[in-house]
């Protein structure tokens, strides 16, 4: 019997076939009535300005558990309270009020020169505790 | 060194810009390129930014040299112009005495990475006989029913050369104007993508700028590098298609 784990070739170019989808995707949503179509409308505008605001970090499970149990503390969203940790930080590193000498440690990395060793961060200790 | 020839019957579908942006960007890319407009219209020149000359009909009915009559339009790009003279090669030369000719010997030893055809919108004798020396067949074609109509024209010839003996090594159907907007361009653009699959390209964006730039005698590499339809359409934070992406394809080809 024919093995399940056999894979489609794809023959058409792969861009050529997510033009294709995106174009799909308008056509039909251009049959749709009236109001249907500006709900879509708003909601590929909400989804493209969103794109805008994200980025992607590694953080320690212990930061992101801690920030998530806040977020669910106060019922504030969790983006909001890591954009003002964030703001607050960078306000603060800018007066010269954060030193990250003291956190230095070097990186073998070909891509940076340093880490930050964070067990060495007052506040860090204190969430681990 | 490979031949690529740019066809299709069907007029006005960018197969002159298409021609010359990639052959300049092939150029710019360190590539020995030469450019031969077979096209009585002689817009190759124009869009380069010189006087149109009878450089192909020299070449073929006079007996001139290629080295004699090639135009360095760029560094790196050679032109073999052409012009209303073109027409006249039909009249005074049949097929077998073209295919035999010195002219296509011509082209095929010249020391360049790559030689570009400028096809004329026909399918006479001097074109299928440069059909048969190319490697390779790039089809420009709008997204509406006539030059879709083109586009099998040609591929019904390619067929019939096929079907005699003579090996391409490929061809490859690049959609220009594009308007995603329209539906007429999403139907043509599914339909030949179900017909033809991966030998269907992404698309060059309808752009403004391509009309523009030969009026200054510039290519777009020149005239804006920066344009939808050299970057190609944004989607999904991605480009796709453009001449840039095409460029890319091209190279691939050449180093195959």
């Amino acid at each position: 019997m024919t093995k399940k784990n056999l894979t489609r070739r794809v023959s058409i170019d792969p861009d050529v076939v997510g033009l294709l989808e995106v174009m799909e995707r308008r056509q039909i949503e251009s049959q749709l009535p009236r109001r249907e179509r500006e709900k879509k409308s708003r909601e590929r505008a909400k989804i493209s300005a969103r794109r805008e605001r994200r980025a992607t970090y590694d953080l320690p499970p212990l930061v992101r558990n801690k920030m998530m149990e806040l977020s669910g503390q106060l019922s504030i969203p969790a983006s909001q309270l890591v954009a003002l940790a964030l703001t607050r930080f960078l306000s603060d590193y800018d007066s010269g009020k954060i030193d990250l000498s003291i956190y230095k440690q070097p990186s073998r990395s070909p891509r940076y020169d340093w880490n930050l060793e964070l067990s060495r961060v007052d506040e860090f200790k204190k969430i681990i505790k | 060194m490979k031949i690529i020839s740019f066809a299709n019957q069907k007029g006005g579908v960018g197969k002159t810009t298409t021609a010359v942006t990639l052959a300049h960007g092939l150029a710019l890319s360190g590539r020995r390129v030469l450019l031969v407009d077979m096209d009585p219209q002689g817009h190759v020149a124009l869009s380069l930014g010189f006087e149109k000359t009878p450089g192909l009909y020299e070449l073929i009915c006079e007996k001139k040299t290629l080295q004699s009559l090639v135009v360095s339009a760029r560094d790196n790009l050679d032109v073999l112009p052409g012009d209303k003279h073109t027409e006249a090669v039909k009249r005074e030369i049949n097929f077998s005495t073209l295919k035999n000719s010195t002219f296509l010997e011509s082209i095929s030893s010249a020391e360049y990475d790559a030689v570009l055809l400028d096809m004329a919108p026909s399918l006479d004798a001097l074109h299928a006989a440069c059909l048969i020396v190319s490697n390779w067949v790039i089809i420009p074609t709008r997204m509406d029913s006539l030059s879709v109509d083109g586009v099998q024209e040609v591929i019904k010839t390619l067929g019939g050369f096929s079907r005699r003996g003579h090996v391409f090594e490929g061809y490859a159907l690049l959609p220009t104007f594009f308007d995603r907007s329209t539906r007429e361009t999403y139907l043509q653009f599914r339909d030949l993508a179900t017909a033809f699959g991966g030998r269907m390209w992404p698309p060059i964006p309808q752009d403004t700028r391509v009309r523009e730039a030969p009026a200054f005698g510039r290519t777009l590499w020149e005239y804006s590098p920066n344009s939808v339809s050299m970057r190609g359409l944004l989607e999904n934070q991605k480009r796709v298609g453009g001449y840039r992406q095409i460029l890319q394809k091209l190279m691939e080809i050449l180093d195959d």
